[in-house]
């Protein structure tokens, strides 16, 4: 019998979106979505950032998540299980369950492009495509403005997280990237 | 700005390796690091680009490629690579791949140890899906995996406490049970009892019972796990030694100042001698070269930017103009400017106002001091191009006035096989199938890319080689020289092989870095990119041809008609045998007697084709044994029952007329796996058989050569034949031992050299264990009488010191088309049977693959063949790939198709060993090349059995696996 796969929650945004200007951190509310009903259009320069509301926080009940200083969230790795309560609860899309082995994962959720997503975060993705030329196994590409991996063909072995410029695509290990 | 420049020069990097502290000031890849500055040269380069998985070293406890890593990011870290490894896991590693026969050619393997060392130390017990999962950024071309995941768990055991390393005298046992690679055996003659025994060479155990069908633990083991064996990468500048510098050899060598004296006083250091390592003299350490000859250059070629475009002007003054550029050579500097295995039509380079055939192409050859210096001369090399209209396939090389690629005709090959009367077979039969197949190249993706480093050597040159054949070598390259009347100027030696499979039999470094050694008189290394590699040696002929076969109303065969068209790319290389082979081998191992077979190979501007592990049966194979499934349909038999009822038994008559020998077990291949075959369901299974030759036959003087030469006591075999990975050396060993009753702590190999040792052939055609096993088995029996006549004993071999023993095999055959009634193409040929079964999903689930390889030699390394081929023939049928864009390569290694560790089925290998033999060999037929034939077709059966869709294209579509790709 094959043991039950275990499974982790990743969140993809690392934040460094400044706030749009007259947006004041402590009045807003402590909950994603009715920060996003207030600011349609979200509250940092990054329109797809994390909004850093604490929704995922609240959902959580193994206390594996936790969002300081207007987030993004730090996952607990040990502590999660991949229910995926904070994937229902983001209304930015930003959490997706993966196996905790895979590595090497894209940590930027904009779908802007180019300048206008290096104006925006200063830990965006420019789709400036290097990932997909170094990428030994054809396994990354730019989909809607951000970089998507197919695991299916991935093999960590992390050369777009040491080309990336942007410092987007991350080792969880902290091998190919420190945190 | 200098102050920059000077910030720039203090910025450095302090890294832990192995548990010395480093600072470096480059940032570099840390491969590059380890390797060129630290001499780790376990860490492997196979791609330096993330693909292969050679270089995995541990970082901070996690497994990781040592060129995705720079030293920048390296600091502050903790890095071990297998020099570094404890004394207990190096023994822990080594006796668990020895005994699990987890290392065939090696390059993987201190990757793999790595991969394993990270996941055991977080994890002491892991699965085998663990292990799987921690070996998936590593490939493996040889094993299948199998073994290596086998190897991982033994030695977690191993360092648990759980399994003790045992000094092989004490070794009495059977194996342990997952150990036990034999599923079933068929034949009377067979004990698997009497296979149970693992003969440790290393720990020099007092049994002499390491003969014939012994788990015999490779002689190759310990050097290729911990990576101090030496592929000719592995030869850096420190490697050639100047005679004036004796702290230089002593530092190198570790000897004390009185072993340097006694060597000295012995001769051993006269330039030109090579030294091994103390306790190991099968590994070299050194090279001592005249005073005066300067360091180790390199040499890399400009290759062609256009398939098919003339070279205006080659624009190499900037680069000759560099500090740090010895020169730039082109055609002119070459003697004679052709090479080629076979048929000589290939550059060595294109000179200006001649035609590219390909991409490879070599336009000029650059040599330099240093890597560096080599890749920024190359870039200024400018060369002026006139494209033109490249040759894309063999439609249009056949077209009317289609360009001629070579000044004799784009038609490079063809052959005519006729007996009997197909058409009217066919005509007369009661069911018959016709069908388009079409097959594309495939890359050998051996780990190891080409490498060769030549230095000047007498009044010649000496080239330190990775290839099949030493002789091969020395050949192509005296064409090349001009020396074809004094070929002993050129001395070739292989060292370790990292893989073959075919695709190392024409010359690719080696002549070029011998031509920059004479021109610059300095030791000169050539290795290949991977990208290069890619580019550059011949692939398996892509195929498209078109195949009638008829049967009766019972399945029983009448007639095969059928032509064969192959696409052998810009050069020749081994198209003429390949062609032949496919052609020959097109009937399958059947008893019936009309065929008509005609052969076609083309030139195109693709990159060249040649051999390949099944040598053109891989193709011809998969679209008979694809066919004999649509025939059994329309009978109404199983697919099992068609290929049982027509299957060639001793005594009676090949397609080939040839008549099938007493060793012949198609039948019992057919047997074993027919319970297997039988349960699974109906509609997920498929069978193909297979045939193959063993030996080059068809007339040619294939002769097996070797001398054995008794020296302080022990024996010595000398035979130039290439140990690729299969393993041959160690059957050889196990041939003397067999013959001489000596245990093999008594006897030793010498490396193939073409100065002192007899030319025994290319290792190609399943030959080496049958062909040259006989002339090794010939010369330890002439030892052997000796031994006898003269009272000599194992104690008391010293008495025969000095004594040599040579000894030739050669067994006749006939050429392709003799007019005798029964003509003998070949003096063995090995046949197997493989199921393949499929989830519903459409997954292959396990390969149930049994051959007839005549006498088994050493179970698990036959095990250990048949898992790599079979594996390597799923990926040929599912995934594996080769795309070109208007000629021009365009798959990467990553992107090939090659199957990983998480990817492969359960491979069940079954021995079928009869008990009546060959007389050669002790009965031995080989099984390197079969292995890759059969799976293919096998998969492709279940497919058809699961949706009655006939798949006539690899890889073949719309299966699971291609569900995968985008």
């Amino acid at each position: 019998m094959a043991k039950r796969i275990r499974k982790i929650s990743y969140v993809r945004c690392r934040g460094g979106s400044p706030l749009l200007e007259g947006i004041d951190r402590a009045s807003l509310p402590g909950n994603c979505s009715e920060i996003l009903q207030l600011f349609p259009n979200g509250i940092n320069k990054c329109r797809y950032g994390c909004l850093g509301g604490g929704s995922c926080e609240a959902a959580c009940h193994l206390a594996a998540i936790r969002v300081e200083d207007g987030g993004p969230p730090v996952i607990d790795r040990e502590k999660c299980v991949g229910c995926g309560l904070c994937v229902r609860v983001c209304p930015q899309n930003l959490i997706e369950i993966i196996l905790p082995d895979r590595n090497i994962q894209p940590k930027c959720s904009s779908r802007d492009t180019g300048k206008a997503a290096r104006d925006a975060c200063g830990n965006s993705c420019i789709t400036c495509r290097i990932c997909e030329k170094v990428c030994p196994a054809e396994a990354i590409h730019i989909e809607d403005g951000r970089p998507v991996i197919d695991p299916a063909e991935c093999i960590c072995c992390g050369m777009c997280a040491v080309k990336c410029p942007r410092g987007v695509i991350r080792d969880s290990n902290g091998i190919m990237t420190v945190d | 700005m200098t102050d920059t420049a000077e910030e720039v020069r203090t910025i450095s990097y302090t890294l832990t390796v192995n548990g010395i502290e480093r600072t470096v000031e480059d940032n570099k890849p840390l491969l590059r690091y380890l390797r060129d500055d630290l001499k780790l040269y376990s860490v492997k380069d196979g791609c330096s680009e993330g693909a292969c998985g050679t270089c995995t070293i541990v970082v901070d406890g996690f497994a990781v490629k040592a060129c995705v890593l720079t030293t920048e990011r390296a600091a502050g870290k903790n890095i071990i690579t297998v020099e570094g490894l404890s004394l207990r896991e190096k023994e822990a590693f080594v006796y668990a791949f020895g005994t699990a026969g987890s290392v065939q050619c090696g390059f993987c393997i201190p990757g793999m140890v790595m991969a394993g060392k990270a996941l055991i130390d977080r994890n002491p017990d892991p699965t085998e899906e663990d292990i799987k999962k921690a070996i998936r950024g590593n490939v493996c071309r040889c094993t299948g995996y199998k073994k290596i995941i086998n190897g991982i768990r033994r030695a977690a055991a191993i360092l648990r406490g759980e399994v003790e390393i045992k000094p092989i005298s004490q070794f009495t046992g059977k194996m342990m049970p997952e150990q036990n690679e034999f599923i079933s055996v068929v034949g009377s003659g067979y004990d698997p009892g009497r296979a149970s025994g693992i003969a440790n060479y290393e720990n020099r155990g007092s049994s002499s019972q390491y003969g014939m069908g012994q788990n015999v633990f490779r002689i190759d083991v310990r050097k290729k796990v911990l990576g101090y064996g030496k592929y000719p990468d592995d030869i850096g500048p420190e490697y050639f030694v100047p005679a004036d510098r004796p702290d230089l050899i002593m530092e190198q060598t570790g000897w004390t100042q009185e072993e340097y004296d006694a060597a000295a006083a012995e001769g051993r250091l006269e330039p030109g001698k090579t030294i091994c390592r103390k306790d190991e003299p099968l590994c070299n350490i050194c090279t001592i070269v005249d005073p005066d000859m300067p360091p180790m250059a390199y040499c890399s070629a400009v290759r062609s930017e256009y398939p098919r475009a003339i070279v205006k002007k080659i624009h190499k003054e900037k680069a000759e103009s560099l500090p740090g550029v010895l020169g730039v050579l082109t055609a002119e500097d070459v003697p004679h400017n052709k090479v080629g295995h076979i048929q000589q039509d290939w550059d060595v380079m294109i000179a200006e106002g001649d035609i590219t055939r390909m991409t490879g192409d070599a336009i000029c050859l650059v040599v330099a001091e240093s890597p560096y210096i080599l890749e920024a001369a190359k870039k200024a090399v400018k060369v002026e191009y006139e494209p033109l209209e490249p040759v894309r396939n063999i439609a249009e090389a056949k077209a009317e006035g289609a360009p001629l690629i070579h000044e004799s005709g784009n038609l490079c090959q063809q052959r005519h096989v006729v007996r009997g009367d197909a058409a009217k077979a066919l005509a007369e039969s009661a069911f018959t199938v016709t069908s388009s197949f079409s097959t594309p190249f495939t890359e050998h993706a051996f780990l190891e890319p080409e490498c060769a480093v030549s230095f000047p050597y007498g009044d010649g040159v000496k080239i330190l080689s990775t290839d099949q054949g030493a002789y091969d070598t020395r050949h192509e390259t005296s064409i090349m020289f001009g020396w074809e009347d004094t070929p002993e100027r050129i001395v070739v030696e292989n060292q370790l092989i990292g893989g073959g499979f075919g695709g190392k039999e024409d010359v690719t470094t080696q002549h070029l870095s011998a031509l920059a050694a004479v021109k610059f008189h300095r030791p000169v290394k050539m290795k290949f990119s991977r990208s290069e590699s890619l580019r550059v040696h011949p692939k398996r002929h892509a195929m498209e041809g078109t195949f009638t076969l008829g049967c009766d109303e019972n399945g029983i065969l009448t007639g095969l008609d059928c032509e064969i068209n192959f696409d052998t790319g810009a050069y020749a290389s081994l198209c003429g045998p390949v062609l032949e082979r496919a052609c020959t081998h097109s009937v399958g191992p059947y008893n019936y007697h009309n065929t008509d077979i005609r052969g076609f190979g083309y030139y195109t501007n693709n990159p060249p084709a040649g051999a390949f592990r099944g040598f053109g049966v891989c193709q011809s194979q998969f679209a008979l044994e694809s066919l004999m499934n649509v025939l059994a349909k329309k009978v109404g038999i199983s697919p099992w029952e068609i290929r049982y009822r027509n299957a060639i038994e001793p005594g009676l008559e090949l397609p080939n007329g040839q008549i099938a020998d007493v060793s012949t077990a198609l039948k019992e291949t057919l047997v074993a796996v027919k319970p297997y075959f039988d349960d699974a369901p109906e509609d997920r299974v498929g069978i193909a058989c297979a045939m193959k030759n063993a030996g080059v036959g068809v007339g040619l003087p294939d002769k097996g050569r070797a001398r054995i030469e008794v020296e302080n006591g022990l024996v010595w075999i000398f035979t130039a034949a290439s140990d690729i990975g299969q393993g041959c050396q160690t059957v050889f060993i196990q041939d003397v031992s067999q013959a001489t009753g000596l245990p093999i702590t008594k006897i030793w190999i010498g490396v193939s050299n073409t100065e002192n040792a007899p030319n025994s052939g290319t290792t190609s055609g399943s030959r080496q264990t049958l062909v040259t096993g006989e002339a090794v088995r010939g010369a330890a029996l002439l030892l052997k009488k000796a031994m006898d006549e003269e009272g000599v004993t194992e104690e008391t071999l010293d008495r025969l010191n000095g004594r040599k023993f040579e000894y030739e095999y050669f067994e006749p055959t006939d050429r392709l088309g003799s007019d005798k009634p029964h003509p003998k193409s070949h003096i063995a040929y090995g046949y197997a049977t493989n199921v393949a079964v499929l989830d519903a999903e459409g997954r292959v689930t396990d390969i149930y693959a049994a051959f007839d390889a005549g006498k088994v030699v050493n179970p698990l390394s036959m095990s250990g063949q048949i898992e790599g081929g079979v594996l390597m023939s799923m990926g040929y049928a599912l995934t594996e790939s080769w795309p070109l864009r208007d000629c021009v390569p365009t798959a990467r290694y990553g992107t090939l198709g090659l199957l990983r560790s998480t990817d492969i089925p359960d491979l069940h290998a079954i021995h079928v060993e009869k008990d009546k033999l060959l007389d050669a060999s002790y009965g031995a037929k080989g099984v390197g090349e079969i292995t890759s034939i059969p799976a293919a077709p096998a998969i492709a059966g279940a497919y058809y059995a699961k949706d009655g869709v006939l798949r006539t294209k690899l890889p073949i579509e719309n299966t699971f696996y291609s569900k995968k790709k985008k």
